[in-house]
């Protein structure tokens, strides 16, 4: 384990490299705004530690771009760095790292090799176990079947879908499939699986279950983060996040249809 | 309890870290359980996208008071919280409301579709901006706590 290096007397701000420092913090609000942070926080985080690095900093955030502006306290070195945000899916588990790294650096003063080493480190950081996952949320989904008032058969038959469903959707994004047509094809399939308590009349809530079976795909984070960023007044990022969630939404949408029209549910 | 076996299971979607998984649940089984009983028809039977708001409110509050505890972001506790709300049901029935519109052309039954279409879409749409809103304003009302949870 490494120990934090305390900042020495001749670390001072002005000897710090501009141009490393805005490649870092580049770096840093790339990752933070991949792993599903608000803009909001990106930015007092970074901001907080250029503050500690004594640098002058601004930031801009688009909704696939971050672009940094570190400065000098004299002015006589600056740097604009642009990088393309990191495509490392949602992972709260990073949000929280990479927060707690920001006021390591702001409270503990380090230094900033340090920051730079930790920073790595965090990148490095492996996602929760895919059978974990697919497990909690096919239990999870189960229970949610159990909240809109399904019974026991509904729930197994959404236990089981949703297993199949999002297993598929970790197949297909492991193959770097289209996120879009991911969400489709695993809508498609776990309506389909739990059609199959409409189809052989299983169970006495089985619109429940094939109502249920898809809500493990819907995109919360986006939804909730695009709220975030318009009360912040971040209109750009806000509006992009709605738009991405809601063409997600609208896939797994058409994925439920066709697979209630294909298995030819007759409830019109 | 099984509001907080789905916030825990979606939790786990957004690789939330383990030691947030209980805090997460704890949440959730409270936003739920303060819902289901604003929506009682006993005591005065609120409607469900009021009762939902007050709910998730009460989420964001109770999210940013526990996220320092758990060195985790307030956004961490919150989000799988508000999970167990979402109005899926009348998700569902609207899309079933648009095949059957899509499929009848008859002008009544068109309309009585669409009817059903609008009101679970609308009740549906209200319900998710309500539970979104209510639970992001606390987080903007205790600025200080809320970004110095990781502290």
């Amino acid at each position: 384990m490494m120990s934090s290096r305390i900042c020495k007397a001749n670390d001072v701000p002005g000897n710090l490299p501009v141009r490393e420092i805005a490649v870092f913090l580049a770096d840093y609000a790339s990752l933070l705004s991949g792993c599903g942070a608000t803009c909001i926080r990106i930015e007092k985080n970074a901001r907080r530690m250029a503050a500690a690095f004594g640098v002058g900093f601004d930031i801009t955030l688009m909704p696939t771009h971050v672009y940094v502006s570190v400065w000098g306290k004299d002015m006589s070195d600056t740097s604009v760095i642009i990088r393309k945000t990191a495509s490392c899916g949602i992972s709260f588990n990073l949000n929280a790292l990479l927060s707690r790294l920001s006021w390591e650096v702001a409270d503990n003063h380090l230094d900033f090799p340090t920051a730079v080493e930790r920073f790595e480190r965090i990148r490095e950081t492996k996602p929760t176990g895919k059978w974990e996952v697919l497990f909690l949320t096919s239990f999870a989904n189960a229970s949610f079947c159990r909240l809109f008032g399904g019974d026991a058969v509904a729930m197994l038959i959404v236990f089981a879908s949703t297993l199949a469903g999002y297993r598929l959707k970790q197949i297909m994004l492991e193959d770097k499939r289209d996120v879009r047509l991911t969400f489709l094809c695993a809508a498609f399939f776990s309506a389909a699986l739990s059609a199959g308590g409409h189809i052989f009349d299983i169970g006495t809530t089985p619109e429940i279950a094939l109502g249920t079976s898809v809500l493990y795909l819907i995109p919360g984070v986006p939804y909730i983060n695009a709220v975030s960023d318009m009360i912040d007044r971040h209109y750009l990022c806000a509006f992009s996040r709605f738009l991405d969630a809601t063409i997600l939404t609208a896939c797994l949408s058409a994925g439920l249809c066709a697979g209630m029209f294909i298995l030819g549910l007759k409830w019109f | 309890m099984f509001s907080a076996i789905a916030a825990i299971g979606f939790s786990s979607i957004s690789n939330t870290p383990r030691r947030a998984y209980l805090t997460c649940a704890l949440i959730a089984a409270a936003g739920h359980s303060i819902r289901y009983v604003l929506t009682l028809p006993e005591l005065e039977g609120m409607h469900i996208i009021p009762a939902s708001t007050v709910a998730a409110f009460a989420i964001g509050v109770l999210a940013v008071l526990f996220a320092s505890r758990i060195k985790c972001p307030a956004e961490v506790c919150f989000f799988p919280a508000l999970l167990p709300m979402i109005p899926g049901m009348y998700a569902y029935r609207t899309i079933e409301a648009l095949l059957s519109c899509l499929y009848h052309t008859q002008e009544e039954a068109f309309g009585h579709y669409f009817y059903l279409l609008t009101y679970n879409g609308l009740t549906s749409a209200f319900i998710i901006l309500g539970m979104v809103v209510g639970a992001t304003i606390p987080v903007f009302l205790f600025k200080k706590l809320s970004f110095t949870a990781t502290r």
